[in-house]
């Protein structure tokens, strides 16, 4: 029996650190291994003892580029446990800091990460050369989305302002008044950057998908709503155990997320996107479908057309809260700690994060559980590359290795909140 | 007819202050106070670098100053003129979400927002870990490299850009 290895040592253009590993016999791939090797960081347990006002602040330190998602994981889940709902001015104000998140991040990614894979360039720098109108697009769209993050965050990473309750401080009407200029800019740079994609070749792939994502009755998901999925999941975010679990698997210090009975499932820009069309204002649906999209996208490729069109919608949406804004009276509502169990589930930008916090009377953390998306996603990562790398076992070990990279960027996996990246060997037998 | 106008400088400081000799840059960013002509931008960024490249457009001159990775000795100061030397690149090992400043500035270079004469003032650092306070050998670098940045803003500035009028 012949056995041939390839080995990718990192995958570039993705955060955190991991290795792909492709077991093949008789000419199928019998498995592919998403290795991740990244040390495991003890956030649930380093939680543990701590105050529940501290929360915000130490989960935030989880991810750089999505730390916004983390924070309002955080804050729902404790205003859950003790009864309190934020409404008004605050819950938008949570809605456009959240907007802010999902600009920068998926700017960051369609533009510097995912764009030179369709191009044919090792990376942004050299994509530049060629496209360079679209790079500072990217770039402009991203300290736009940044700079939303500062004023309501109280700086662009790891954010401080962020509270139980609502913020420390609120922003005056001229704060945001001045970012909104910037954001009818930011429009026409995401409209642009949309359309750009839109003109990339995608590789002929698909599959049936169980896209799972939040559902709001009025709007398109970020910080509340119902889990569902496209198939008849339909749960609300305290029951998210009852229909999904984490499994330990050995060659991950990240756990697996499954539907129970059922296995993977995909969250992120494709399902929510696929879950929540009809929550897109017209405007937005109509750029969608400019762009060669329907209502439902199952080729995971496509995935930055997705995430250019969230963009659009985040830059509306947060233009439209602008607009409506009144600075409301108190920074926060009261939240008097209780003893009790809460549940936060919001979108970020890859999929739903959720969490799960125990507390005693005084508010001390007594249990904590997270699951961010990139664990949710890591199964379906791994069929991907099943079916990704599979009609190619009869090309070079490099045209093998570069695709696989492609479908792992579509996910925008961030390893260092997983766990958290990329070694490729494929074992030819 | 010709006039003569002084040359654009943008001092920018990088660094954490949460992470040790990280903050080394921020530290001389605070010397620096006062000690540069008013006309001499001066940022400090422990953020995002991506997303403040847009903001290099415009200026002739660009004096960064970052802490380093251990190499020789903890407060050693190392100055690179880009004119004669280029940094390294693809040295930003924890993240791709993150440009280091040698990926940084061969993007703005790309898109033409880099300034034509780049120094870098890098001080060797001895520890990065969070919460720690910084070296004494290499707080003891501040002064000298604050010291050599209002040098080199003087000779950048008199580097007399003739404009047609």
């Amino acid at each position: 029996m012949a056995t041939k290895t390839i080995r990718v040592d990192f995958l570039a253009r993705i955060e955190g650190e991991a290795a792909l590993d492709l077991h093949v016999a008789d000419g199928q791939v019998v498995t592919a291994q998403l290795n991740i090797f990244e040390p495991p960081r003890f956030f649930e347990a380093l939680l543990r003892g701590r105050g529940y006002a501290e929360i915000p602040d130490i989960v935030a330190r989880i991810c750089g580029i999505c730390p916004v998602a983390y924070q309002m994981g955080a804050v729902h889940a404790i205003e859950n446990a003790v009864g309190v709902a934020v409404g008004g001015q605050l819950r938008a104000l949570r809605r456009l800091i959240y907007c802010g998140e999902w600009i920068e991040s998926h700017a960051l990614h369609v533009v510097m990460l995912h764009a030179p894979d369709f191009l044919g360039y090792p990376d942004a720098i050299a994509m530049a050369c060629d496209h360079g109108d679209m790079v500072r697009n990217g770039l402009a769209l991203k300290k736009t989305g940044n700079e939303l993050i500062r004023i309501l965050g109280g700086r662009e990473i790891h954010p401080v302002n962020v509270k139980p309750g609502g913020f420390y401080r609120v922003p005056q009407r001229a704060e945001l008044e001045q970012v909104a200029e910037n954001l009818k800019q930011a429009t026409e740079n995401a409209i642009g950057l949309l359309r750009w994609v839109a003109t990339f070749r995608f590789p002929e792939f698909e599959r049936d998908y169980e896209f799972v994502a939040l559902r709001h009755p009025d709007e398109y998901p970020l910080n509340e709503g119902r889990i569902v999925s496209n198939r008849d999941i339909d749960i609300a975010i305290a029951d998210y155990t009852s229909q999904f679990e984490e499994r330990h698997v050995a060659h991950s210090t990240a756990l697996h997320a499954v539907v129970k009975r059922r296995g993977a499932y995909l969250v992120g820009p494709l399902a929510r996107y696929a879950l929540n069309f009809d929550r897109l204002p017209a405007s937005v649906q109509a750029l969608a479908v400019a762009a060669g999209l329907g209502p439902v996208c199952r080729n995971p490729f496509r995935s930055i057309i997705v995430r250019a069109v969230e963009i659009v919608y985040a830059c509306e949406e947060a233009l439209r809260i602008i607009a409506d804004y009144e600075p409301p009276d108190a920074a926060a509502v009261p939240v008097e700690p209780s003893a009790g169990t809460g549940f936060g589930c919001t979108e970020a930008p890859r999929g739903i994060c959720w969490h799960r916090y125990e507390f005693d009377a005084d508010g001390t953390v007594r249990a904590a559980r997270i699951v961010p998306p990139t664990s949710q996603n890591q199964p379906s990562i791994e069929a991907d590359l099943v079916g990704v790398a599979t009609p190619l076992l009869d090309q070079s070990d490099d045209v093998i290795r570069s695709r696989c990279e492609q479908s792992i960027r579509n996910y925008d996996p961030c390893i260092s909140c997983s766990a958290h990246f990329l070694k490729l060997a494929v074992h030819r037998s | 007819m010709k006039q003569t106008a002084r040359r654009k400088v943008l001092v920018v400081c990088l660094g954490n202050p949460d992470r040790g000799d990280d903050g080394v840059g921020l530290l001389v960013a605070k010397k620096l106070a006062g000690l540069l002509p008013t006309d001499v931008a001066i940022a400090s960024l422990s953020g995002d670098i991506l997303s403040l490249m847009a903001d290099w457009a415009g200026f002739d001159a660009m004096i960064c100053i970052d802490a380093a990775a251990p190499l020789t000795a903890p407060g050693r100061i190392h100055r690179v003129d880009l004119a004669t030397s280029e940094l390294p690149r693809n040295l930003s090992p924890g993240s791709s979400h993150a440009l280091g400043l040698g990926d940084a500035i061969a993007l703005a270079r790309v898109l033409q927002t880099a300034p034509r004469d780049i120094m870098i003032y890098a001080v060797e650092a001895a520890a990065f870990d969070s919460g720690t306070p910084m070296t004494p050998e290499v707080a003891a670098a501040v002064d000298e490299v604050a010291a050599c940045v209002v040098a080199d803003v003087e000779r950048l500035q008199q580097i007399v850009a003739k404009l047609a009028t």
